[in-house]
């Protein structure tokens, strides 16, 4: 298989790679840069783990080329808080919206984004834009309460 | 639930596991060892076959390290071993010797430097099968001239032999059933079918193993108990147990499906050994789904009451079909007993269990244990009884239900206890102000395409498997417990955290003890087999009870050593000091009674013992617990039938637990909310049928034809009432039971309940899908129509 050269920036770091120009960008990740924080968990589109955002908007990774993400920006879990925790993470972890945690990455850099969007969802469309993603811990409630309490905060800021 | 004698137990605290939010915690699927191989494994494409030959020349060819039956060794193993050894059935091998049982049993296996390259190297692999005859149904397989999977196994070290597929057989009676069903004045009599379904466990099963210089092997991997697999691999690759090293990692979910050590476990270590590599193996969703999936249940059921209500018998008769391997069938089939008869007071009792093999992928335990799929037909059957009765079903339940001062056998017949504390009531009459009981109506006055209904349920399980005599269930738990030189706290403990945040757990009990603040506790990942003392398992719901139960223990024992320390130092008598939490000091200090202003803090006194060469002040546990106390639950749930659709949802659910003292609020929320959202899985979409022409997955491995509830199926934040009940567990630590498993076992059949309420259609098979409920509909329209 050929080899292709990409270039592109991670969690604000400029990444050069050669790589195979079938290879998913989870797998780039996971394995040649040690991001493990995008996780496996079905490979085909069906759940949401491995959620990454390009250029801002949220992607699965299963499903995407790396050398598609050539001269892209990419945000994985490690990449969206320099210092301490983000509101996102720091709701998740008040909430008791994370148990074994797997769904986790996936979840909050889709609230993220959703939050980006939309400042102040509605718990339905918290639900609605999270619904491609599999959580078989928690039974969502309270990460849709973690999310929503992000979004009261995130207005009381402004 | 705040309780204000605490420092931190019952408080609200931002989960520990903080690794989790920022991407930094590391899974088995996540390590990566300098070097490590990648490997696949081939599975077999049929259901039941001969292995005639298998050839790895051409695989080896490519570099690939390749293994298959004769690479593995011999011994014929259980890979669950929980129960004593006199009572384990082992029927398998590391990679099939003769035959292949089900789709999707691993054949051989190749490790190579990538992913793709193992995958190659696997196309190259040639296995001549015979197909044999499969059977993927009870009744057919129990026939004496169907295709036989086993013609023997071994019970302990003794070989028998296995007839028309009976795995095992489970038989017990109390008292005499004939008697108690003259007795009755009405019986009920149905059979109830609970599905197989699949874990779902967001990490697929993984394993990464790196053989050491000394010969032996370090291993990370998805396991509920590492000692287990230590014990395990020990055995089966005759490797000394020093030399095996298990660490303990943080699981992506397991539900039990990692209860047992994972057939993929050895399979990377035979390859890592053959390889002389580190080696790395993640199964993909689709494989995972071939590998394990719950214990279905066919119940026939009689139950039967006097007109006041009071029960007089009642008879299960129960058929588990446990796909190609008996992993634990014959413990399963005695708690399937167990949760049969503590639900309510009989009298006389009669149980007939049998566990059959089929050519299916093989069952394990999945939460619960068997309680939800028993919990099903009693919960209707009760419903049933209380129509026939003309009585409330809420009195019918308090009337009858198992709870203080009785005797209780939750985990089989062989684990016998009494019922210390029960908030059975409290729950049945508190759920039923909130839900709105007194408005609820029969189905047969309500119209529209609609229609409202609600249905309550109970369940419970057990907190651990002790009772006051060992059974036939291993159960003890160990930890270290360690004040260091600065104040601040480690628990060590073998103890596995499934998300329910049973770690939190120890770290508040360890904190309660030694009136530590919880922020200077730490129990970390970084400990193994060889730093930990033994724990049986994280199952069982046992994590509160008997895991932080040993860590209690130890922690008492630290206080004692610290307090003796601090007598030196104070040249006073241990008896007279005072342990308190200092919060603005953040630690915790020692004073002399009455005089809080000579106090030293626990990290002075710790420093202390370091430079004068004390020793460091720790104490290792070993605890039994003597009991296994029910933790229970009632859901009243409301559901709301299209029946124009067939579409069920639940706009409101009352959700009750009674753990005792609750230790981690909001988590513990998070367990009865998440077993929810499971249960109704169960009740309303979960399935994985089988092909039965080719012996495959209908889904066929992908999650896209396997649905779980997704965000938008659970009721909104504010319909959701989660509550406990006001109890204390007197031989629990600070008063503490379990809720993981009993939080799913009566969830799915509340939901029946509630949609009998809504329709006056009583489903006996799960699940309720609109299908089955569009067809159940029509049925009835056609019926009503007939006798107009
Ligand atoms: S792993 Fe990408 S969607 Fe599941
Ligand atoms: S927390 Fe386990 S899958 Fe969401």
């Amino acid at each position: 298989m050929k080899k292709a050269e990409i270039e592109f920036t991670v969690n604000g770091k400029k990444r050069t790679l050669f790589v195979k120009t079938n290879e998913l960008l989870i797998n780039v990740l996971r394995n040649d840069l040690n991001l493990t924080g995008t996780k496996y968990a079905c490979g085909i589109g069906e759940c949401g783990a491995c959620t990454v955002l390009l250029e801002g908007r949220p992607v699965l990774s299963c499903l995407t080329l790396a050398v598609d993400v050539n001269g892209k920006n990419i945000t994985t879990i490690e990449g969206i808080s320099k210092d301490g925790f983000d509101p996102v993470q720091k709701s998740f972890l008040k909430n008791a919206a994370v148990q074994c945690g797997f769904c986790t990455p996936g979840m909050i850099l889709m609230a993220k984004s959703l939050l980006k969007e939309n400042p102040n969802p509605t718990e339905d469309e918290i639900r609605d834009y999270l619904r491609g993603n599999i959580c078989r811990c928690t039974g969502y409630t309270q990460i849709i309460k973690a999310v929503k309490e992000c979004a009261n905060n995130h207005n009381q800021d402004k | 639930m705040e309780n204000k004698q605490f420092i931190a137990i019952s408080k609200r605290f931002d989960i520990k596991n903080v690794g989790k939010v920022t991407g930094k915690e590391i899974y088995a699927s996540d390590v990566n060892i300098p070097g490590m191989m990648h490997a696949v494994v081939l599975r077999s494409p049929y259901p039941h076959a001969e292995i005639k030959s298998i050839d790895l020349t051409e695989a080896e060819k490519t570099g690939a390290i390749c293994i298959s039956r004769d690479d593995v060794p011999d011994l014929i193993y259980n890979e669950r071993i929980v129960s004593i050894p006199d009572k384990t059935y082992k029927d398998r091998t590391v990679l099939p010797k003769d035959k292949v049982r089900h789709t999707g049993e691993a054949v051989a296996a190749v490790a190579a430097d990538t992913e793709e390259t193992a995958f190659k190297a696997l196309e190259k692999i040639k296995v001549e099968y015979k197909k044999l005859p499969a059977v993927f149904d009870i009744d057919e397989a129990m026939k004496p001239d169907t295709s036989q999977l086993y013609s023997y196994v071994y019970l302990g070290d003794k070989k028998i032999d296995i007839e028309n597929n009976i795995a095992c057989v489970r038989n017990i009676s109390v008292s005499d059933i004939d008697k108690g069903f003259e007795e009755a004045d009405v019986i009920v009599e149905e059979t109830f079918n609970v599905q197989r379904i699949y874990h779902m466990q967001l990490e697929t099963k993984s394993t990464v193993c790196v053989p050491e210089a000394d010969g032996g092997i370090t291993i990370w991997t998805t396991t509920q108990g590492i000692h287990n697999v230590r014990i395990l691999l020990g055995e089966i690759f005759n490797i000394p147990l020093h030399k095996i090293n298990v660490k303990r990692i943080t699981l992506g979910g397991s539900f039990g499906s990692s209860i047992q050590m994972n057939s993929i476990t050895p399979i990377c270590v035979a390859l890592a050994l053959k390889a002389k590599s580190p080696v790395k193996l993640v199964m993909p969703r689709e494989d995972d789904i071939y590998d394990h999936a719950s214990y279905p249940l066919r119940t026939k059921i009689k139950i039967g009451a006097k007109k006041d209500g009071t029960l007089t018998a009642g008879h299960c008769k129960v058929w588990v079909e446990i796909g190609a391997h008996n992993i634990q069938a014959y413990p399963y089939l005695g708690c399937i007993a167990g949760w049969f008869a503590s639900l309510y007071k009989w009298i006389n009792i009669k149980y007939e269990g049998k566990a059959v093999y089929t050519n299916k992928t093989p069952t394990c335990a999945r939460r619960g244990y068997g309680s939800p799929q028993i919990n099903f037909p009693v919960e209707n059957a009760m419903d049933i009884l209380a129509e026939k009765l003309g009585m409330d079903p809420i009195e019918l339940r308090l009337k009858n239900y198992v709870g203080k001062g009785d005797e209780f056998w939750g985990q089989g017949p062989t684990i016998k206890s009494i019922i210390r504390s029960c908030g059975v009531e409290e729950m049945l009459v508190e759920g039923s102000k909130l839900i709105g009981w007194d408005k609820r109506i029969p189905p047969s006055e309500k119209t529209g395409d609609i229609r409202r209904g609600i249905g309550v349920a109970r369940g419970f399980h057990t907190s651990g498997t002790g009772g006051p005599n060992p059974g036939e269930v291993i159960d003890y738990s160990g930890a270290t417990v360690k004040i260091n030189e600065d104040g601040s706290v480690d628990v060590v403990t073998a103890l596995m955290d499934h998300g329910g945040g049973t770690w939190d757990v120890a770290a508040k009990v360890a904190a309660e003890v030694l009136k530590v603040p919880f922020d200077k506790v730490g129990i970390y990942n970084g400990v193994d087999t060889r730093t930990t003392v033994f724990d049986v398992n994280t199952h069982a719901t046992r994590g509160v009870y008997c895991g932080c139960g040993a860590v209690k223990l130890a922690a008492e024992k630290v206080k004692k050593i610290l307090l003796n320390y601090a007598a030196t130092l104070f040249k006073d008598l241990p008896e007279n000091l005072e342990l308190v939490c200092n919060e603005e000091l953040g630690q915790a200090v020692v004073y002399p009674k009455g005089l809080p202003e000579k106090y030293k803090t626990v990290g002075e006194i710790a420093k202390t013992a370091q430079i004068k060469s004390w020793g460091t002040i720790a104490y290792t546990s070993s605890l039994r617990q003597k009991n296994c106390p029910p933790c229970f639950i009632t859901y009243f749930t409301e559901v709301e039938v299209n029946t124009k659709t067939g579409q069920i949802k639940i706009p409101r659910v009352i959700m009750m637990g009674d753990s005792g003292t609750i230790m981690n609020p909001e988590l513990w929320k998070g367990q009865i909310i998440g077993a929810f959202s499971q249960g109704i899985g169960l009740g309303y979409i979960e399935e994985i049928p089988y092909d039965t022409n080719t012996g495959k997955l209908k889904c066929n491995g992908f999650i896209t034809d396997f649905k779980v509830l997704t965000t938008t199926e659970m009721p909104k934040i504010d319909d959701i009432k989660v509550l406990p009940a006001h109890t204390y567990e007197p031989t629990g630590p600070f008063g503490a039971k379990g809720i993981g498993e009993a939080a799913l076992s009566a969830v799915a059949s509340s939901f029946g309940n509630a949609v009998y309420n809504a329709v006056g259609i009583r489903f006996y098979d799960l699940p309720i899908t609109p299908e089955k409920m569009l067809k159940a509909l029509k049925e009835k329209e056609e019926k009503k129509d007939k006798k107009e």
